[in-house]
């Protein structure tokens, strides 16, 4: 599994170096705009790394599923189906190495802009500011700890949650088109639309679930039930390949 | 050792393989001959689990082929397959990597004798070339069944005796070999079983000394029997 | 070693393996190749060579030490025979050639000495 792993990594490797590349750039603009006074810096600096976070972490989930599309349709499909794996690893080690990445992104741009937060305010305001901000914050934090850190921690991780089941979707649609509906007239329409009713399932599903007592507690419960559902798609998925996939 | 009972694919209308059964014996060269399109590659295709059956099974060592035997049968298919990254020494690593019978010395070994360094890219390769690195991945596994779709095509005359010859060194007691090919010239004296593919069904299995023995026949002789042509000209 | 792919492979082996025997090229009980080296020799499956060796032995021209190899045979007489079997067998064929022609034996045998004296003058012999 590990081994599969390491292969699913190798091949968006790249794009994700690239999408590194283009942060440190944008992180460059935004650290010369504060250490030398350079407003247009500081402004172009943030809105490039917000959009590295959205579009960085958009495209590693679209990237797998792309890699998945080429992997079932072209004769590359071999190098992962003539290996002594059954089906579920092969895409068990896609999905995991694409939660991980997801994950690890997430958390990465998480720790940058809570760093680049520091940075801004050390600069701007002085070490005092930083130390009084940090007094509040303290004294916050025994009244409200919930909503302001690990709050957002976690409503932050329930989007990845959800990312990562639509991803999963996606996967199964490919798996459908390239099983059940191979062959047949507009079968990539068909799996699109089997992908939209799916997705449109699940959300409404997990939208259903009542408000509970705190805020985190829901967007927990709403993150565990997206990854449950991703869980059984992926399961159905892996089923279906076994069963009916020929590359 | 590998067998399939009645096995059948069809790709739409088209019947690629129909209601086959043959069982492959240990310590055999099979030779599977047929014109293109007459079902060969299904065939290996279905025995490795690439290429699911609507109806019959393959089975190795009694069990339905998958992830398990897959560590035991090698197939080379037609067309590469490598990741563009891959250099030929990744593709060692990656094989390596998943298979256990994989021997990384006989590998360099193969290479260094089809005259490839590990440090070409496997992308850049011409098609000689990737079909001598796919050959030396291959038979650089220890497996008990080697299945080869097409190793001799577009291979020039001196390149096939030396892939003849990594074959013939794999050739065990324990050890089964198919080598799927419309050059039927070449496989002549390397095999001792033919098996004829004819649209999709089986048309004839059969020991090749003994052909040549009871009826004088060689299997170029069969070929144009069954096809009504030489093998030559089909492709 | 080209073949003719309508006459066994087996027969082909060991006419050539007889013709080194009888021409000293293989000694009289020296070791012959292991089956796998000897296909690997001629391009050939081994179970044609298992096979040569077998019917090698049951015409008594090698024998096998058990977990030693095959080995020829070291008795001279049987080296000898074997040269005038093959020997009968290529003036046989001779014969039945000529025969078919619609020659005489006669004739046959004045062919063969117009040939050699043929030979001599070209020196080809």
């Amino acid at each position: 599994m590990l081994k599969l792993m390491k292969y699913e990594f190798r091949k968006t490797m790249f794009s994700k170096m690239i999408l590194l590349a283009i942060t440190a750039v944008f992180e460059a603009l935004f650290l010369a705009g504060i250490f030398l006074d350079w407003e247009n810096g500081i402004v172009f600096g943030v809105m490039g790394l917000v959009l590295c976070t959205f579009i960085g972490i958009f495209y590693i989930g679209l990237e797998s599923l792309l890699v998945f599309h080429r992997d079932l349709n072209t004769k590359q499909s071999y190098m992962l189906f003539l290996t002594p794996r059954n089906s579920y690893q092969i895409l068990g080690a896609k999905v995991l190495e694409n939660g991980i990445s997801l994950f690890l992104a997430g958390c990465f741009f998480i720790v940058l802009a809570a760093a680049d937060y520091t940075v801004a305010v050390v600069r701007l305001g002085g070490f005092k500011e930083l130390l009084d901000m940090v007094e509040a914050f303290l004294t916050m934090i025994q009244i409200e700890v919930d909503i302001t850190v690990v709050d957002s921690v976690v409503a932050v991780l329930e989007v990845l949650a959800l990312w990562l089941m639509t991803i999963v979707t996606g996967a199964l649609a490919i798996v459908l088109s390239a099983t059940v509906l191979a062959g047949k007239r507009f079968s990539g329409l068909v799996s699109f639309l089997i992908f939209m009713l799916i997705t449109w399932g699940c959300n409404t599903l997990i939208n259903h679930i009542p408000e509970l007592s705190t805020m985190t507690f829901t967007y927990l419960v709403q993150a565990l039930a997206a990854l449950l559902l991703t869980v059984v798609m992926y399961v159905v998925s892996g089923w279906v390949m076994e069963r009916k996939l020929s590359v | 050792m590998l067998e399939c009972n009645e096995i059948m694919k069809t790709y739409g209308r088209k019947t690629a393989v129909d209601h086959v059964s043959l069982k492959l014996e240990p310590g055999r060269i099979y030779a599977m001959l047929g014109p293109n399109g007459s079902g060969k590659t299904t065939l290996m295709k279905m025995a490795v689990g690439l290429v699911k059956p609507n109806s019959g099974e393959f089975l190795y060592n009694g069990n339905p082929v998958g992830r398990e035997s897959r560590r035991e049968i090698a197939y080379m298919s037609t067309e590469p397959y490598f990741y563009g990254w891959m250099t030929a020494g990744d593709v060692g690593r990656y094989y390596g990597d998943f298979f256990e019978d994989f021997s990384m010395e006989r590998y360099l070994y193969l290479l260094d004798r089809m005259e490839l360094t590990p440090e070409m890219k496997a992308k850049a390769l011409s098609s000689g070339m990737m079909a001598k690195l796919k050959i030396a991945v291959t038979m650089a596994r220890k497996a008990r069944v080697y299945l080869l779709d097409e190793p001799l095509n577009g291979i020039d005359l001196l390149a096939r005796d030396v892939i003849i010859r990594s074959v013939l060194e794999e050739c065990a007691d324990d050890v089964a070999l198919v080598i799927s090919s419309h050059l039927v010239d070449e496989l002549e004296r390397v095999v001792d079983t033919a098996i004829f593919m004819k649209e999709g069904r089986l048309a004839m299995m059969g020991d090749i000394e003994e052909l040549r023995m009871r009826q004088g026949k060689s299997v170029v002789d069969l070929y144009r029997e069954i096809y009504g042509h030489g093998g030559e000209e089909t492709c | 070693m080209e073949y003719n792919t309508a006459i066994p492979i087996y027969l082909q082996v060991m006419t050539s393996i007889k013709r080194d025997i009888v021409t000293g090229r293989i000694k009289p009980g020296a070791k012959l190749p292991s089956v796998r080296d000897l296909a690997l020799q001629y391009s050939i499956n081994p179970n044609t060579v298992s096979r040569v060796y077998r019917e090698l032995e049951t015409e008594e021209l090698c024998f096998t030490r058990r977990g030693m190899g095959t080995f020829v045979t070291e008795d001279a007489g049987r080296v000898e025979k074997l040269r005038e079997d093959m020997a009968q067998e290529l003036v046989r064929e001779f014969l039945a050639g000529i025969r078919q022609l619609g020659m005489t034996d006669e004739e046959a045998l004045q062919l063969l000495k117009q040939y050699r004296e043929r030979e001599k003058m070209t020196g080809t012999a």
